[in-house]
Formats: C-alpha cells, structure tokens, sequence
C-alpha cells in the first residue's frame, strides 16, 4: 500500500491499491457524530468481488468494470484511449469543450489553490488522489507524453514519466467517478483551471470511444430514458397514472382539489419535474401543482416520451446523449407550442437544458426555457396567494444545489422566499456560490452499487453533513424538528441517504425537503401541515 | 560575447518571441465557440455580480433588457492582475512569494517601457541619459523588480519543493522556468549595482537594437543579462508562463461568457456550422460513421437498447 501517491504510481501494476480510504483517518464530524463506534461504518469490497470485477483504486468501486478476458484485450483498450485522448483535443469531436479543455491543459501553475476548495479532499483530510489536480496531472502526463509531437523525448522534462497500461485506465476511469463536478476548484483558481470539467472531459473520453460508463448513467439513464421516456422506466402511461394518485393524495390530504393538468396545447409554462419526484418525493410535484393552480399559472406536464422526465445524465459524462436529451425535451415544447419550458425541483436538468443546451439547440429547437425558482419568487410576492409564515416557525437552513447557484448564478429568489415564509431561516457556512457540494453531484447520487454508498455518505457527503449539523448547532437536540431545504432532486437523494445513514432525524431532528413544500405549508388555505416530520 | 553577436541574437530572439507569442494567443482566440461553462460570480452582472446572481434569476429573462456592468468586470480584472485578488483570498501561504513575484515583474515591464522610450528618445535627440526618469528612475524601478523577483522566485522555487502537494504535481520544466526567472532578476540586480553607468549602457544597448550600431560598450554582466532575457522571452510562448494570456480566454471566454444564443446571430451561424462536422467516436451507442454529423447524431431517435 502506497501511501506517499505520486503521479506515475498510477500505472503500478505491483501495487494492488494505489490508496485506501480509512474511516479514521477523515475529517472528524461534530457531535453527536464524532464517534466512530457509534457510526454504520464502511462496507469493504469482498475478495470475491474483486476477483469479478477491477478493484485497484481505493478499495471502492463505482464502475464495477470486469476484468479483460485477455491481454489482447487489454491492450485493444489501451490503444482505444490513446485514441479517446486524441479526439478529445480535435474540433470535428470535441468542440463542445475544446476551448476550457485545452486552456486547462496547457495552463496549469500547480499552486494547489483548488485543493484547499475541493470537499472530497478535504473530507479524507488531504488524500493524495482525491487531489483536484492529481487526476489532471496524470491526464496531462498521458496527453504530453502520447499524444503530443516528441512526448516520449520530451518526458523526463515535462514530468511525463508515466505507464499506459490496463492498470492506468482503470484507474483513471474510477478516478474520474471520485469528483463531483461541482466546480468550487475552478471558482478559487488564479488561472481559470478547471480540474472539473477535466474530470468530466475523461468521462467522455472513456464513454464516447471506449463505451465505458457506470450502468447507473448510462443503460438505466440514458438509454432507457431516451428508449422508454424516463430513466425511471416509467412510460407515460405510467406517469399520467401516478400523477393521478399525487393528486387524489394531495386533494385529500390538503382539501384542495388538485388536478395537474397534461398535454395542454399553448400553455405559458411546460414544467418538467426531474420523474424521481413522482415516486420518491410525490408531495413536490403535487405541491408544485397546488401553488401553480392557486396562482392561475396557465401551465401543464407532458406525457411525451423524455418530455415528462427532466433527467438528462449525459451532462455527466457523454456529449451525445445530453443532446439527444436535450433536443427531445425541446421537441415536446415544440409539439404542444409552449411558450416557455421551466424546470421542476432538479439542479441538473437545469444546467443541462437552461444553459449548456444553449448551443446545442440551434434553429427551430430555440425554445424558451427557465428556472422553476424566480417563477416562485413572482408567485409568492404577487399577492394571489395568502400566507402564514407562522406555520413555518421551526429552524430551516437552505443547500444550494451546485447546478442551480455556482453554475446558474440562482442565488437570491430561493433566499427571499425562504426569508418571507420561513422566520428562523439560516445560512449555512459557506453558502450562496461557495457553497459546498451535497456529495451526490454529476451522478453519484444514483450510484450506489458494491461500497459506494458507503463512500458517498463517509466521504463526498461529509462536509456538506458537517455544515448541516452546525446550522443547527443552537438547537442541536432532536425535540426540535428542523427542516434542511434542499430544491434539487439529486441533493435530496443524497441527503436523504445521508440523513438516514447518521441517523441524523433521531439523533438531531433534521429531515428535507425541496422549497415548494414550504410554500404550501405556509399557505393559508392549506388547512392541515404539508411538512410530516419524518424521513421521507 | 561580442555586442555585434549579442545584438544579432537579440533580433533572432525576439522575432522567435514576437512570431510564437501571437501564434500562440491567435490559437487561443479563434478555438471554436464551446457550450456555455459559466461560473458564478460573473462581475458584469449589473446589481448581482456582488453576490454571484445572474440575469437567470429574472423570471423570462429574454423580455428583460440585459445590462451588463463593465466597471465591475474592470475593477475585478484590475484587482486580480495587478494583486492577484484570486490567489490572496484562497492560497494566502503563496501569494507572499507569488505577488512580489508577479509585481517585480510589472514593475520589469514599466521598466523596459521605460527603457524603450528612452532609448528612442536618446536615439532621435529628445533626451539624455542625464534625465532623472532615466539615470535615477530606471534603476530603481528596475532595482525593485528585480528584488522582488528574487524574493518570489525563491520563495516558490522552495514552496514547490518542499509543500507536499505543490511538488506531486510541479514537473521539471517548471523548476526550471522559476530558476530561469530567478537567474534572470540576480543578473539584472547585479548590473543595477555593479554597473556605475548602468541607465547610459542599457540605453545605449536599446538604441543600438533600434539603430543596428554595434560600436557601444557593453558590461559583461549586462551583456549576460540581456542574453538570459532574450532567451527567456524566446522560451517563453512554449511553457504554461503564457497563462497570462490564457487567463483573458479562462476568464472571459469561459467562466464569464454567459451569452444567451441569439436566434439567427453569428454564434448560431457558428454553431451550426461545429453541428454539421462529422465526429469519429466509437463508443457503440455514438453511431458515428464518419459521415453522420452531430446533428444527424443528436437526432437519431433509434432504440439505444439494440445498439449495445
């Protein structure tokens, strides 16, 4: 076990880790948290397993790649990398990011700036891999020493001593899935690197021309999205049914007749919901519905196929499919002539549809689209809807969805609605733009397969855990029920499981929730709390 | 080393210079348009820049007249070139070598502006030597940067040694550059001391580069250090020192380009000419064939369950 990781330990083939995550050697969590003993504690990757699939990482698997069934093939993806590393540097294959990329190849200084921001290598109190920069530098050396004029001569100046081997892939390839994209690295650095979006250029490099991806993106996303309508694997016939439920639920459970319209031709707003909502959280889309119906949104769902599930995981790791998402999205706006898309509670889809499909969506595809947060802002400040922020009278303390704030610049309609409804409403520390990544951002929150769930809760979820028991530090106990509002599908996920693995509802009386829960549990028409206080 | 030669390999250097510096900034500048990378705070957002809002949180943005505060935007790049803002705020530990480093070589470039035109100015007749922005401003202007680059030179050649992280990822040719930087500021502050004639020599020796005369008498450290410069700046457009410039496109061009696509501008035309290449990807679910463009496969609506 190497402890003392340089960058060319990445090839070693005679090192069966290149690192290993130990629980006792991360950051400490406050109390009552601080305690090992009393912690679930982190799931090992068992010899068997490893015989099936690579291990050589860290001791966690994210990909879950078999081994090669011989050393042809092996070399036969060696060769495809070198290829992959060539075509991510070529305008006919990658000008979708050829410009950050390259800068961000040539012009690193190595200050380190962005590891003192990076959440992962914070939590591991510096492991040495989970270095923002680490995963870059071996790209670098890779690219300088393979793909470069006279890389190979040229080497031992430009530090490019490393292997291309099976091993170095590998690895890499689980490296990648060690980064949340969440950016903060490149929002502190002096030069305007991006070890993230490196991160997420080796994605696509592996995706794209290897064919590699965690199933959970690609064949249960992506592909079963773009084949069956939802990465939920609901059609739409499905859907239609279970937002019928939401709504016999909600107009029940509120007294509010709820009826969510569908495929309502020249409607103002096309809101797509990120699917999961409909059947882990069915309160959002039936708060969302309720808000919208008592403010006289002229609005509806589609049950389009892809139309009606805002997920698009190609922003994650392939260019191809965040297309193909991303124009059928805009192709249901256009069949029923919205006037304009906005998304639901998901900080991905935002990204992915509001601006990086910006220039994806060209001609005819140029529809129109939003947030779901400043649409709320205008609702809750228009006086259509009477309020009672009394009902919202417990500690409330906001996440921001990295996708939404840092990449969007959506700060301020979420805080003034949270300021207006909630009266013990508190920031986190950082918060806003320098806010700290849930732990599940660019897919994790969806991958949990082998001990991964383990490292998300133990390691990329850790500060954010952190920052969430310290807002409540003035009222650490669980008698006094606290709500964390997090409007991201995704960050809900990944607290979710977070919250459940500290046990941190028993132990601190925190749960979640998205925004609009909040809205609607303010209002005063709704006569019964909206907000159960339980893990949902 | 003879002048003659010294003056000749000048030119050489610097048309090297000169030739690879615009190559390498032309090559940064006309990359194709990317998809949109923003990241927050963009400064010229106009009421929201202070806290990394932007036009987004406008519900319908596209009926809203977009402003733009290019003052802010100014004011951030002034703090962060002239006191590398960035770098202070998040890595305080370095900015104490980097700053006096990067100053010592703003102060360098005041001082071979300086140089310049006093050169030509002595050259045409409009001054001599004697002024005392030449004969006591440039040494001291020069004297400071030099220390200062002294200071930062070392101080980072050490930090990158010795700070676990920094040395894991600082590869040779990086030592190198800073050794190169710090034996090019000790050259420069041993002619400010050590020779007495210091501003009428270097102005002789930039007249002469102006006038191709190759009579002047040049101290042999000076001789040294103009060499050193001028194979500095030679080197210079093929190492990661040109993040200078990369910094304009990383700033501008990246974090802060978040232009909205304008139905039937230039960028759409641009876009839909990146959209009509035929990308070469072999991942199966890309179905690229060479011919297909991204459009064709952006649009292909086939089962992906049969591909694999």
């Amino acid at each position: 076990m190497s402890e003392k990781v340089r960058v060319k330990d990445i090839g070693r083939e005679d090192l069966p880790m290149l690192s290993e995550v130990r629980p006792e050697e991360l950051i400490p969590l406050p109390p009552p948290y601080d305690k090992l003993e009393d912690l679930p504690g982190f799931k090992q990757v068992s010899d068997e397993k490893k015989e099936r699939v690579v291990c050589n990482l860290d001791g966690v698997i994210a990909a879950a790649m078999p081994h090669p069934e011989s050393p042809e093939e092996e070399q036969k993806y060696v060769e495809m990398f070198v290829e992959g590393l060539k075509k991510l540097l070529s305008k006919e294959n990658n000008w979708t990011f050829l410009q950050p990329l390259t800068l961000s190849l040539e012009y690193c200084i190595g200050c380190q700036t962005c590891a003192d921001a990076c959440h992962v290598f914070e939590a591991t109190g510096g492991k040495e891999i989970y270095r923002p920069t680490y995963r870059s530098e071996v790209w670098r050396r890779l690219v300088n020493k393979y793909v470069k004029p006279g890389g190979k001569l040229l080497a031992p100046l430009k530090g490019a001593d490393i292997d291309l081997n099976w091993t170095t892939i590998t690895r890499l390839y689980e490296l990648t899935y060690r980064c949340n994209l969440c950016r903060r690295c490149a929002q502190v650095c002096p030069v305007g690197v991006d070890n993230g979006l490196i991160a997420h250029e080796l994605r696509k490099l592996f995706s794209q021309e290897l064919g590699w991806a965690p199933t959970e993106l690609h064949e249960k996303g992506t592909v079963l999205q773009l084949d069956v309508g939802s990465s939920t694997g609901m059609n739409s016939v499905v859907v239609k049914d279970n937002i019928e439920f939401i709504d016999e639920d909600i107009t029940d459970e509120t007294g509010i007749e709820t009826v969510t319209p569908f495929d309502k031709e020249d409607a103002d707003v096309l809101l797509i919901h990120n699917a999961g909502e409909m059947l882990a959280w069915p309160e959002n889309p039936g708060a969302f519905a309720i808000i919208l119906n008592a403010a006289g949104i002229d609005w509806t769902l589609s049950s389009e196929e892809v139309g009606y599930d805002g997920v698009n995981y190609g922003l994650f790791y392939d260019d191809v499919q965040l297309a193909r998402v991303a124009v059928k999205h805009s192709q249901t706006a256009q069949k029923l002539n919205a006037k304009r898309i906005v998304m639901g509670e998901c900080g991905h889809q935002h990204k992915a549809l509001v601006t990086i499909a910006d220039r994806v969506l060209v001609g005819d595809l140029a529809v129109r689209r939003e947030s779901f947060l400043p649409l709320l802002e205008e609702i809750v400040f228009s006086g259509k809807i009477e309020f009672d922020p009394s009902k919202n009278d417990f500690p409330v303390t906001l996440h921001d969805p990295c996708n939404i704030v840092r990449n969007l610049g959506i700060v301020e309609p979420q805080r003034r609605i949270l300021r207006y409804l909630c009266p013990q409403f508190r920031e986190m520390t950082p918060h806003g733009v320098d806010n700290y990544c849930c732990g599940g951002g660019s897919g994790f929150a969806i991958m949990s397969g082998n001990n991964y769930e383990d490292w998300r809760n133990n390691v990329s979820g850790r500060v954010k855990f952190k920052q969430i028991i310290q807002a409540f530090q003035d009222q650490p106990g669980p008698e006094v029920k606290k709500y964390l509002c997090a409007p991201c599908s995704n960050c809900k996920g990944t607290i979710r499981d977070m919250l459940k693995y500290y046990g941190a509802l028993e132990r601190s009386g925190i749960t979640y929730g998205g925004l609009v829960e909040l809205i609607v549990n303010a209002m005063v028409d709704v006569k019964e709390p909206f907000i159960k206080w339980e893990m949902y | 080393m003879s002048v003659s030669t010294l003056i000749l390999l000048s030119y050489l250097l610097l048309a090297i210079f000169a030739f690879f510096f615009v190559l390498k900034s032309v090559k940064m500048a006309r990359m194709p348009v990317h998809l949109r990378w923003e990241l927050s705070p963009v400064p010229h957002e106009k009421g929201k820049g202070h806290y990394g809002g932007s036009y987004l949180e406008t519900a319908e943005w596209w009926t809203k007249p977009r402003e733009k505060d290019h003052v802010a935007e100014g004011l951030y790049m002034f703090k962060e070139i002239l006191f590398l803002k960035a770098l202070f705020e998040h890595k305080r530990s370095l900015w104490w070598f980097s700053f006096p480093f990067h100053f010592g070589m703003y102060l360098l470039i005041g001082a071979a502006a300086l140089l310049a035109l006093g050169g030509i100015g002595t050259v045409t007749g409009f001054v001599t030597p004697d002024l005392w922005l030449l004969s006591r401003g440039l040494p001291l202007l020069a004297g400071a940067g030099y220390a200062l680059g002294i200071l930062g030179a070392v101080g980072l050649f050490f930090t990158r040694l010795l700070e676990k992280g920094m040395a894991n990822s600082t590869t040779n040719a990086t030592y190198f550059n800073v050794l190169l930087l710090g034996t090019l500021f000790g050259t420069g502050l041993w002619a400010v001391f050590s020779v007495p004639d210091f501003t009428g020599q270097v102005l002789g020796f930039v007249g002469a580069l102006f006038t191709a005369d190759l009579s002047i008498q040049l101290a042999g450290i000076l001789k040294a250090h103009f060499l050193l410069s001028f194979i500095f700046l030679a080197y210079l457009p093929f190492t990661q020192m040109m993040h200078f410039v990369a910094k304009y496109f990383t700033y501008h061009e990246v974090r802060w380009d978040d232009n909205p696509l304008e139905p039937g501008g230039k960028m759409e035309k641009e876009l839909i000419e990146l959209l009509g290449q035929s990308p070469t990807w072999s991942g199966p679910h890309v179905r690229a064939d060479g011919k297909k463009t991204w459009v064709d496969i952006a649009t292909d609506t086939g089962k992906q369950e049969a591909e694999k």
